[in-house]
């Protein structure tokens, strides 16, 4: 019943006009005027090209733009595509968008997308970010293809990236859920991805969609659910990811949608991972192509500075959630000079699992431990570019192989941890 | 005696092909016949068309089924004498039916006493009237237009030792049409016909009638040339025949045959009908909207012919790669139904036997502009056997009856020209005219109440048509309109109930009334019109604003 209040009148009255289909294109949006063009081209093409026969929709999921976002995706001309593709379509292809809120919450703009697509009882149902500006229009296929004709339910994405992107998924989110659920998933929370109907169904009826970290953060739930439900879960090779440069509020932002998210699932799902010891690869389709990895452009002092001055301004708070060692050991790196620096793996290890037991324990308002742990992250992020300066993208590769394995290995100290008393 | 030809009559015409030899047999020797034609001329005129295209009749070899003509004057006489014929033609005058007859211009059976002259000696007189070379590398621009059988358009002829020119089977040369006398010639037999009575023809194979080094040799500026000479002189001797023309070409192509209103009257489009096909399949009206959008305006007096299948297989050269891939796959998937570069079906069987979309297709046929032709059989159901060579599978006895060879002969099963088709589902036994006929809610009774209806307004032949294009895309749907009379047509291609919304506002204050059951629907206003359809449903609304 929460589509009748999440889906609008007018919005169910485009839906009607669709009509059943196989496909959803969901395109999450707000105020993305200036990259959205080149994205739903690649997608108009990426239709004609690879799925001409079937019925496919494209759906705008806007979260309140003020820039023309919407008005841009619904008036880009498939004519243009043709002429420029030579490809013909077959069928008419809706571009349809709906404003599902003042301001911008992408579990919500995930939920209106999954809401669609179950009631268009679409087969597959892909996400596309709309600042994906290296999106190739072959992306589409390799994503829908896998669930469309392999029958998997969820195919996650894999990027080329260069050596100081990625840094929060490369440091916490690939290796802590791979640690926590035993699944080799590299990119869990999910920028592009394409579901299935049955896993979209399934997925829709969670009870996250009220929480806080389901509006802000549902693309984590949602591998987690996959994992979690046994479905068929499998990786495709896309291409070049470029992220728009974070600021140091985005980055706080990025924090509390994944980290927060992933430490929320955590807490739900405790019992089904305590039991998980070891991870398993994922089925991986396509094939990856080189790249040449550029020189990082990182103020490294900038951010040690930020680790410093957190590890000094945010003792109590961190009193509170690592333990003594740990903080000890912070409090030593925080007064090495760049040079010096190390944050090393273990210790970052360790810091990730006492501030997750923290959150399941909420020893203080979990909103800030997720937010306490951004200058340590920080702090990370340097040791990791440290080490990865010269490597090349196999060097880098053998890096967060190993830190997950560190990962892996410290998991009992996180069940011990996570099952001692307040 | 002929009916008067009035202008224009091919406009409002709905027209019914048929093969004498398919139709009926009064002789009991097995092949359909004149006499046999005439007798279940209460049948067509029952039916509720007006006008009647027969395939050729003519003394042939019958390697092509008769387009392989060996005398353009008279009649095959498996089929009767030229008095039966005359017989025939009166009797079909005489209920109001018009007769179409072949002119397959473009070529003759190699069997020809023309040919035989021509290829006797390079001396004959008329050795300039089919096109000779030498060797056989002129033309190299031109298509092989039966892929599936012809490795050129050249055939070497060992008497007169040279090549002759050929667009079909080579057993079936072109003739020369630079040569004035061919085209003398021909005219002198649509004036054997005319004098006779017949009301129009339908010319075969027209873009192919000249050849020229450096070209595709269709569609040539001298080919129209000779197409108008012959409408000039048809509208200055035999003022009211209809010229209908077999183009299979792309609008642009095709609109040429109607010049400026001096060439064509009537002329097939070709790219409409797989589109349909694909449209219904695709539950999308993407494909029919957008061939009739590039389908550019004809002179006032021309007509677009339409149908949805002939004698011919439905033919997929004028779709694109992905469009004639997509039609392969769904419309023939055993490769057996393949033939050249279309699909061997009749229409039940294309339509899987679907009542719901066998009736949408003819709703559709006959609503959209241009005069359309239902193919014999058709209006019944029947099937096809593909297991039957070339286009045969299509050419099958028409069913009459339950009995003995389905009603179609009185001869021995064996000795039929074609077997009768027996399968338990399209076979005489369970699709025929008088079972059908004794049923108010068959097939047939069905055809005929929607053929009255088309008849009861000209609005369907002569009217203009505007597409509305509802945001839902698997209704199609337009307005037809003539003078004060406004017809809408609303079309759900797909397999499940729509609710669809349209902007009717300029008809605001209309109210509909839907032309099968008469009932009212409710008055247009300012809001757009909800109309929920079931599926494959289609509406057919007068407007009326009392």
């Amino acid at each position: 019943m929460a589509e009748e209040t999440l889906l609008t009148d007018e919005f169910l009255r485009q839906l009607i006009n669709v009509g059943e289909v196989d496909i959803v294109v969901g395109l999450p949006t707000h105020n993305n005027a200036k990259t959205i063009e080149p994205v739903i081209r690649a997608i108009q093409a990426g239709i004609l090209k690879c799925f001409p026969r079937e019925r496919v929709v494209v759906i705008n999921a806007d979260g309140g733009s003020q820039d023309g976002t919407p008005e841009l995706v619904t008036g880009a001309s498939i004519d243009d595509v043709w002429s420029a593709s030579k490809v013909y379509a077959l069928r008419t292809l809706h571009c349809i968008s709906t404003r599902y809120a003042r301001s911008p919450e992408p579990g919500t703009a995930l939920r209106t997308i999954l809401a669609a697509a179950e009631l268009l009882q679409a087969k597959v149902c892909v996400v596309i970010s709309p600042d994906s500006t290296t999106i190739e229009p072959d992306w589409l296929q390799r994503l829908v293809r896998p669930v469309y004709s392999n029958n998997f339910d969820l195919v996650s994405p894999i990027y080329h990236r260069q050596r100081a992107e990625g840094l929060l998924m490369r440091n916490v989110l690939y290796p802590l859920t791979r640690a926590i659920y035993g699944y080799r998933v590299r990119e869990p929370f999910a920028s592009e991805f394409a579901i299935s109907g049955k896993l979209a169904t399934d997925f829709l009826g969670k009870e996250i969609w009220n929480e806080e970290w389901g509006r802000i953060g549902a693309e984590i739930f949602l591998t987690v659910s996959a994992i979690t439900g046994k479905y068929n879960v499998c990786q495709t090779f896309l291409g070049t990811k470029v992220r728009p440069h974070l600021s140091a509020n985005d980055v706080v932002a990025a924090m509390r949608r994944t980290v927060g998210a992933l430490f929320s699932s955590m807490d739900s799902n405790s019992q089904l991972w305590s039991t998980i010891s070891v991870s398993q690869p994922v089925t991986t389709v396509g094939n990856q192509s080189e790249m040449v990895l550029e020189p990082a452009r990182v103020s490294r002092k900038r951010l040690r500075d930020m680790f410093t001055a957190g590890v000094r301004e945010l003792e109590p708070v961190f009193r509170s959630i690592l333990s003594p060692a740990t903080l000890s050991e912070l409090q030593r790196i925080a007064a090495l000079e760049v040079g010096e620096f190390n944050y090393p793996a273990e210790l970052w290890v360790k810091t990730v699992f006492e501030f997750s037991a923290a959150y399941h324990k909420t020893v203080i308002n979990r909103d800030h431990i997720v937010q306490a742990l951004v200058p340590l992250y920080r702090g990370r992020t340097l040791t990791f570019l440290l080490e990865n300066q010269d490597g090349s993208a196999e060097d880098i590769e053998k890096s967060e192989e190993s830190l997950c394995g560190e990962f892996e290995r410290l998991k009992p100290y996180l069940l011990e941890i996570w099952a001692e008393r307040k | 005696m002929p009916l008067k030809r009035e202008a224009g009559w091919y406009k409002d015409a709905i027209i019914y092909q048929v093969h004498v030899r398919t139709f009926n047999d009064n002789n009991a020797d097995g092949i359909g016949d004149f006499q046999g034609l005439a007798q279940r001329l209460d049948y067509i005129q029952e039916l509720g068309v007006n006008a009647i295209w027969l395939m050729p009749f003519f003394p042939s070899p019958l390697r092509d089924d008769g387009y392989d003509i060996a005398d353009y004057r008279s009649v095959h006489p498996s089929y009767g004498t030229l008095d039966d014929f005359k017989k025939f033609l009166t009797s079909a005058h005489d209920r109001g039916i018009r007769v179409i007859i072949e002119l397959v211009a473009n070529h003759t059976s190699d069997q020809h006493p023309w040919f035989q002259e021509s290829r006797s000696s390079q001396d004959n007189p008329k050795r300039d009237w089919y096109v000779w070379s030498d060797t056989d590398t002129k033309y190299r621009g031109t298509r092989i237009i039966f892929l599936d059988t012809e490795m050129s358009n050249w055939a070497w002829d060992p008497i007169s030792k040279a090549y002759y020119w050929h667009r079909f089977f080579s057993h079936q040369p072109d003739l020369n049409y630079d040569n004035p006398a061919v085209r003398d010639e021909i005219w002198n037999v649509m004036k054997f016909w005319l004098e006779i009575g017949v009301d129009g023809f339908r010319l075969d194979a027209v873009p192919y009638l000249i050849e020229r080094e450096g070209t595709s040799c269709e569609n040539l500026p001298e080919t129209h040339e000779v197409i108008r000479e012959w409408r000039k002189k048809v509208d200055e001797e035999y003022p009211g025949t209809m010229l209908l023309a077999e183009a299979n070409q792309w609008p642009a192509d095709l609109r040429q045959y109607f010049g400026n209103g001096d060439e064509f009257h009537m002329a097939f489009h070709f790219p409409l009908m797989p589109r349909m096909f694909m449209g219904l399949r695709l539950e999308d009206r993407k494909p029919i909207t957008e061939i009739l959008q590039q389908s550019p305006e004809i002179p006032a007096g021309c007509q677009w012919c339409l149908f949805l299948r002939n004698h011919d297989e439905l033919t997929l050269e004028m779709v694109t790669d992905m469009e004639r891939d997509y039609m392969y796959d769904i419309y023939a998937g055993d490769k057996t139904m393949r033939l050249n570069l279309g699909i061997r079906r009749r229409l039940a069987p294309l339509l899987d036997n679907d009542r719901r979309r066998i009736e949408l297709m003819n709703g559709m046929l006959l609503s959209l502009p241009g005069t359309p032709i239902i193919y014999y059989g058709d209006e019944i159901g029947m099937g096809d056997n593909i297991y039957l060579g070339d286009r045969n599978g299509v050419r099958t006895p028409m069913q009459w009856s339950g009995g003995w060879n389905g009603g179609f002969s009185a001869a021995d099963p064996e000795s039929l020209y074609s077997p009768p088709i027996l399968n338990p589902v399209y076979g005489y036994p369970a699709v025929n005219v008088s079972s059908q006929k004794r049923t108010q809610h068959s097939l047939l009774s069905w055809m005929k109440h929607i053929i009255g209806i088309r008849r009861s307004s000209t609005v369907f032949g002569s009217g203009s048509i505007e597409f509305l294009y509802p945001a839902n895309h698997r209704v199609l749907a337009y307005v037809r309109q003539l003078g004060k009379e406004t017809v809408l047509v609303v079309n759900n291609l797909s397999s499940t109930a729509q609710a669809v919304e349209l902007d009717l506002r300029r008809y605001k204050g209309n109210i509909l009334i839907e032309m099968f059951g008469r009932n009212i629907f409710p008055r247009i206003g300012d809001l757009p019109y909800l109309l929920t359809m079931g599926p494959y449903q289609f509406y057919w609304f007068r407007l009326r604003r009392i």
